[in-house]
């Protein structure tokens, strides 16, 4: 991989999730050694051995997950592990310092409110502060507008620019294609590891054939996707619009799924598929619209969800699970409330082990063994014993996020096949996911989303590169339409 | 995008912990078991350097709480209101909620049974006596009940409005016993006497073991039903993933307000226990530090049914054993005080994080409220 960054220019890194633009980013900023290739930096030669001697060398990395201490106030963030930092802390000094960058730069950080106070886009601004008043000489900025709003990201592309000014080079790593024609100099598509575009200039470049690069060829590989009958509408969702403070939330969706059918939810991580996902299960207070399951309101009440048949795989096994809890706990969590297990409101442990076990041994969670913590599993495991919980019974409606994200081939497999068979069974199937083979794999139609909204839907076999990439990178006219 | 573990140096300090992790509440048998003998030997350290013989101590100590009759009804008595107190605060603690109000729940519940009790003064003791004990209870969930709707409606944290509410109730028992409940004869603040007809009475005579101890063993029976329960299931999975739990139908507000209710309730029945039992007239002082121990008490059990037990029986015995070392030996009763407090000490230091991260944001928001003021 050959790339060069000039002085002064805001330059864009592109690509698809997993294309290997953090990994370079975190190359250039020390915290992971290049297997082979030299750097210089500013003329001279660069080989950070960590992050810190990165930063010595003036190489600031602003990662998605911000790295601002809780819990502590901006000032006091600002001298915690800064080189050279007195052994003390002298709060009137840090408060000045923060106070004078924030002018300088024309923000409004404030020194003394803490880091839990502040919202996302304050938060970043104060981890940008920081890094210029650490000496910082180039930036790194990933992603740092996915979890912004329109206003939120004007006001960082005006920072972007003022740094420019002063003449400090910014790597910006982004997939969202419509800011980076206001935002960038020049711009490098990165697939699969490799440099496809290196140092286009962004306002003479094509952004749709940039969209298109950036996805690579999409392969519609002829899986074996069983026959499955079709059914009459099972999930109805009509001008759905969630709002969230957490992330972007999603703004007035409407689609069917029929029975028998598997829609797949495309989009750049965090486009509103947490809320989408949180809406069809009834975990979430809609703002607006319905969400109707074989005609059933289910809209906000994650109890009635339930009792619809919704099933929902998780996207984090972390939060999809009882993790200290044990594999019979957890195989049978979804009956909390009913009395299946319980005589007289008390539990019955044999009879839950043993139910537990059937389970395991039904989905294949190895080792099948009820008494086991549940974080004592591998990935592909505790996946499937989180299958084994929600798929019990036929859903009639399974919202799968992620279904095989990080799993193994064998793993994946097993996934795949559990939403083909909640298809085969009559459900609807909802996939959600980031990964365009995983819905290749799997959907019969596609809907995009970007920034909460739909931009595009499309039968399986109209799916083309071309097609996704504009419509996932915000560049279409509907798109425009929302975000402008 | 997988991370990278040489991700090395400044990550360690700077990378916040992402939501959700360090919630775990319960403590593990081997900490509660490292903590007692750590105790135990810096408190023998501080009798070596004060030229006593921990040994001789500790051996005066254990005869003096379960040596005699009389021991051992001390250290049951002091021993009940503990368990009591720890296995309501246990019942949060697993709900994922610190509540550190039971000191003001015990003695709201004081009061409401003193209430109660005179209410029923006519009455037989078959109705007087449980009329009080559910009023001490009602007095200790209404106690909670404000803190509980904060918590869950609002997310205003429970450590800190339970505490606020703990100083409410003193100051209000300081008023009643001073002022309305106070006799005309009284010099110093206290009640009446305790009513005749609600008196708990003694079990072993010449001990002050007396009848309300067995609530303690009640609570603990419900307490192991609570624990296998269904229902206690659901909050115990609320505990352990706050989001999992909401998505399995489970309501998170019910959860917080329920379990928080409970553990007044509990906390509320030691005060009628102290009340009509132990020292049968409500006095400024009634709690003394049982809210505050009975929260070490359910950390130290580990928020489990035999581990409460366990560790109410410790505190129980290092209180009476303490004051009978002093008598018996000479060496000073704060012994037992010290020890207790590294207990107290260790755990806090365990729940630091957490305490801390809270105590600040308090802080800064008056710090904030000073500046708009000015």
């Amino acid at each position: 991989m050959d790339f060069t960054l000039e002085s002064g220019e805001i330059h864009a890194l592109v690509g698809e999730n997993g294309a290997g633009k953090s990994t370079l980013a975190k190359i250039v900023a020390g915290s992971i050694r290049s297997d082979a290739g030299s750097m210089s930096l500013f003329g001279q030669p660069y080989q950070p051995s960590s992050r810190r001697e990165g930063a010595a060398a003036g190489v600031a990395h602003v990662r998605q997950q911000l790295s601002l201490v809780r819990g502590l106030t901006v000032a006091q963030n600002l001298q915690l592990g800064r080189p050279g930092a007195p052994a003390v802390f002298n709060a009137a000094a840090a408060r000045a310092e923060v106070e004078r960058w924030s002018d300088e730069f024309a923000l409004s950080v404030p020194a003394e409110t803490l880091v839990d106070d502040m919202p996302l886009a304050v938060r970043q601004q104060a981890e940008i502060l920081i890094a210029v008043a650490w000496g910082a000489r180039l930036l790194i900025l990933d992603e740092p507008s996915s979890a912004l709003g329109p206003l939120e990201t004007d006001a960082l592309i005006a920072l972007c620019h003022r740094l420019r000014g002063e003449g400090t080079p910014i790597l910006y790593i982004s997939h969202r294609l419509p800011e980076l024609a206001e935002l960038a100099d020049r711009l490098t598509v990165l697939r699969a590891g490799r440099v496809v575009v290196e140092g286009a200039d962004v306002r003479a470049a094509d952004l749709r054939e940039v969209a298109t690069l950036m996805i690579g060829d999409v392969t519609l590989l002829e899986v074996n996707r069983p026959e499955i009958e079709r059914g009459p509408i099972r999930l109805s969702v009509s001008d759905l619009s969630v709002s969230s403070t957490q992330e972007v939330g999603c703004h007035g969706l409407d689609f069917e799924v029929d029975g028998g059918e598997i829609l797949g939810v495309v989009g750049i991580a965090g486009n509103g598929q947490e809320s989408l996902a949180k809406a069809l299960t009834g975990q979430v207070k809609l703002s607006s619209g319905h969400v109707l399951v074989d005609g059933v309101d289910i809209s906000g009440s994650a109890r009635e969800a339930i009792a619809a048949g919704v099933a929902h795989l998780h996207e984090d096994r972390a939060t999809g699970l009882a993790a200290a809890f044990s594999v019979a706990d957890n195989a049978t969590a979804r009956h909390v409330g009913s009395r299946r297990f319980t005589r007289f409101g008390v539990r019955l442990p044999d009879k839950i082990a043993r139910h537990a076990r059937e389970l395991a041994e039904r989905f294949q969670v190895r080792p099948p063994d009820p008494a086991a913590r549940a974080n004592s599993l591998s990935g592909g495991n505790q996946q499937k014993l989180m299958a084994a919980r929600e798929l019990e019974k036929n859903p009639t409606v399974l919202v799968a996020h992620g279904p095989t994200k990080g799993l193994d081939p064998e793993a994946a497999k097993a996934m795949r096949d559990r939403c083909f068979a909640a298809a085969q069974a009559g459900g609807a199937v909802v996939v959600i996911s980031a990964d365009l083979d995983e819905v290749a794999d799997l959907a019969h139609r596609v809907i995009v989303l970007y920034r909460g909204a739909v931009t595009d839907a499309f039968p399986i076999e109209d799916m083309t590169s071309e097609r996704v990439g504009a419509a996932m990178a915000g560049l279409t006219e509907s798109a425009g339409a929302t975000s402008g | 995008m997988a991370d990278v573990v040489a991700d090395g140096d400044l990550d360690d300090v700077r990378s916040a912990p992402p939501a959700g992790e360090e919630r775990r509440l319960t403590t593990s048998l081997s900490t509660s078991v490292f903590a007692v003998l750590i105790a135990l030997v810096i408190g023998g350290l501080i009798l070596l350097m004060s030229g006593e013989n921990p040994l001789t101590a500790y051996s005066a100590m254990v005869d003096g709480a379960f040596g005699s009759n009389f021991a051992l009804g001390e250290t049951l008595s002091r021993a009940a209101p503990l368990a009591i107190v720890g296995y309501g605060t246990a019942v949060a603690l697993r709900a994922g909620l610190i509540t550190i109000g039971a000191q003001g729940q015990v003695v709201a519940g004081a009061i409401g049974a003193l209430l109660t009790a005179q209410f029923f003064e006519n009455a037989p003791s078959a109705v007087a006596i449980p009329a009080a004990a559910l009023g001490g209870a009602l007095f200790g969930m209404a106690w909670v009940l404000i803190p509980a709707l904060l918590r869950a409606h609002f997310n205003v944290n429970e450590i800190l409005s339970t505490l606020l509410f703990t100083e409410f109730a003193a100051l209000l028992i300081e008023y009643l016993l001073n002022n309305p409940l106070k006799p005309p004869t009284a010099i110093t603040p206290q009640s009446e006497p305790y009513p005749k007809n609600g008196i708990l009475g003694l079990v072993v005579d010449g001990t002050r073991f007396h009848f309300g101890v067995f609530a303690a063993f009640a609570i603990g029976l419900a307490f192991v039903w609570w624990v296998r329960s269904d229902r206690g299931f659901s909050y115990d999975l609320y505990g352990e993933n706050p989001s999992l739990a909401q998505s399995l139908g489970i309501s998170g507000n019910r959860v917080i307000i329920n379990s928080l209710l409970i553990s007044g309730a509990t906390a509320g029945l030691v005060g009628w226990m102290q009340a009509a039992g132990l020292l049968q007239r409500v006095y400024v002082q009634i709690a003394s530090d049982i809210g505050f121990f009975g929260l070490v008490v359910a950390f130290l059990g580990g928020a489990t049914a035999g581990g409460v037990l366990v560790a109410a029986l410790l505190f129980g015995a290092l209180q009476s054993g303490g004051l009978a070392m002093q008598s018996s030996e000479g060496i000073p009763a704060s012994l037992s005080d010290i020890i207790q407090a590294l207990l107290l000490l260790g755990f806090s230091i365990r729940y630091a994080p957490q305490i801390i991260r809270l105590t600040r944001g308090v802080m800064a928001n008056f710090t904030l409220i000073g500046k708009r003021r000015a």
